[in-house]
């Protein structure tokens, strides 16, 4: 192969003439393979390259038609389970819910208020909503769903006592009432005061005895009206027959009167 | 991270919502059970010259630069590294630069840092300056570590996450003569996963391998037979990323 080479060096005339290798000669034209710049690639290379370039596929229907793919959240949380059992228990063991809306009170404002609360055993609850949706939206309780919206706070209480609860939120501006769930039964701010005004359950049990006795009260005496009335009219006739007559025995005619009962 | 809640709470009309908190979520901080540290945590002093310093001059055998690396491509101890996207080769000068950036920049208690490249051991000639061409090959200047592409230069570990490595490293990698990045071992197989799923999904049914193996149009006159395994990802010490 050197000998081929020197040959073709030296050789004037037409190299292939004698043997000329075109690989060989090739390699002495140009830099090395592997160079610090950037070599210059053959065209047709060049074009290769361009021919072999990297296609992406493309959707048959384009992403921005189709809905964003929610995922759904994880629910793994310890903590997050433990909310929610609380909250379902306080749904259990309470006849009086109250959702209030909650302004940004000064604590010791807040304090007061849980002792006034604390005082008619009415409990005071800060409730996070994305935990008390879902929990409510599965059990019976759908309808107070529109109510935990914003910032809110629940008053419990085993009780109903909504006139004390509507007397201490009176005098705190910051809370509003917005609904109640009292003894499975919705009630709206208006129902809340409806049911405020009423008497206590015992008057009002009290009262519905009485009324319902009054007529069983009245039999008795309707029973025994009409005999009644007969020994009256008998015994003012007696009466006047003994004022008209003075000296006559009026043994007889009251043993009559008697025996006639 | 505070999460709004204004989906829910949508302003009316001539109202404003106000973006409010939920439940925070705790993450759990990292497991560093597995993580043995190495007897000694700072990278090791690099000599610029062999024990045994070559006496024979070496031809210069660029082939230890092209294509890609065959050796030290995957983490062995550490979680992060830095990757070469190209080959060349790195000198004393470099070493240094990287050994005394990473010692700077990290808790020798709680990380460490190890080596993946040999010390210097390729002898590189110059000539002196000034002189004609011709009069034999030049003494012995320097010596170099050749890295090909695909190859880890450093690994770095221990209680520590990728951001707080990922500065020093990206400062490292800036300077080296090849282009490189910082990578940790997840990010590793998520880039050989993607270059994968492209090679598989790729649309274009003309490929550089296809035609190059079957001589489609006499390529393989202009085409070196080295691209038979190159494939067309590797031009010279160049390192082609977006070729499939």
């Amino acid at each position: 192969a050197p000998a081929v080479k020197m040959a073709a060096l030296s050789g004037s005339g037409a190299p292939w003439r004698r043997g000329w290798l075109p690989a060989l000669q090739l390699i002495r034209r140009g830099s090395k393979a592997v160079t610090r710049h950037w070599k210059a690639m053959h065209f047709q290379r060049q074009k290769l390259m361009a021919v072999t370039e990297y296609l992406a596929p493309w959707p048959a229907i384009p992403p921005s038609c189709l809905a964003p793919r929610k995922e759904a959240a994880e629910e793994d949380n310890g903590y997050v389970r433990l909310l929610r059992r609380q909250v379902e228990e306080v749904f259990r063991d309470n006849r009086m819910i109250a959702v209030c809306q909650y302004n940004s009170m000064p604590d010791e404002d807040v304090v007061l208020m849980r002792y006034y609360l604390r005082k008619h055993n009415i409990e005071v609850k800060f409730v996070l909503n994305e935990i008390v949706r879902p929990v409510l939206s599965q059990s019976k309780y759908k309808n107070l769903l529109p109510l935990f919206v914003a910032r809110n706070i629940l008053l419990v209480s085993p009780e109903t006592k909504a006139k004390e609860m509507l007397r201490v939120l009176k005098g705190v501006p910051q809370v509003n009432l917005l609904g109640a769930c009292i003894d499975d039964t919705i009630l709206s701010r208006q129902g809340v005061e409806n049911f405020a005004k009423l008497p206590s359950l015992e008057a009002s049990q009290g009262q519905m005895v009485g009324a319902l006795a009054l007529l069983p009260s009245q039999t008795s005496s309707l029973l025994q009206r009409g005999s009644m009335h007969l020994t009256a009219l008998l015994d003012q006739h007696i009466r006047q027959l003994q004022a008209g007559e003075t000296g006559s025995p009026a043994e007889p005619t009251p043993a009559q009167s008697s025996g006639a009962h | 991270r505070p999460r709004s809640e204004s989906s829910l709470c949508s302003p009316g009309p001539g109202g404003v919502a106000v973006p409010r908190a939920g439940l925070k979520k705790y993450v759990l901080p990292p497991d560093y059970s597995g993580i043995t540290f190495p007897e000694k945590t700072k990278l090791k002093f690099m000599d610029k010259v062999p024990a045994v310093p070559k006496v024979r001059r070496e031809p210069r055998q660029l082939r230890d630069i092209r294509g890609p690396s065959r050796e030290a491509t995957d983490f062995i101890q550490g979680q992060y590294g830095i990757l070469a996207l190209g080959g060349g080769y790195l000198h004393w000068g470099h070493f240094e630069m990287i050994r005394l950036t990473i010692g700077r920049s990290m808790d020798p208690k709680s990380m460490f840092a190890i080596w993946r490249v040999p010390a210097p051991y390729k002898p590189v000639t110059r000539k002196s300056l000034g002189h004609r061409m011709g009069g034999g090959k030049g003494p012995i200047d320097h010596y170099v570590t050749a890295v090909k592409s695909g190859r880890l230069v450093v690994e770095v570990g221990g209680h520590c996450e990728f951001g707080e490595v990922k500065p020093f490293l990206t400062q490292v990698a800036r300077k080296l003569p090849f282009p490189a990045i910082p990578i940790s071992r997840d990010g590793l197989q998520q880039m050989r996963q993607e270059e994968e799923e492209k090679r598989l999904n790729n649309q274009n049914p003309w490929t550089f391998e296809r035609i190059v193996t079957a001589n489609m149009l006499g390529m393989r006159k202009y085409v070196s037979p080295y691209d038979l395994h190159l494939k067309g990802r590797y031009w010279g010490k160049f390192f082609l990323k977006h070729r499939v």
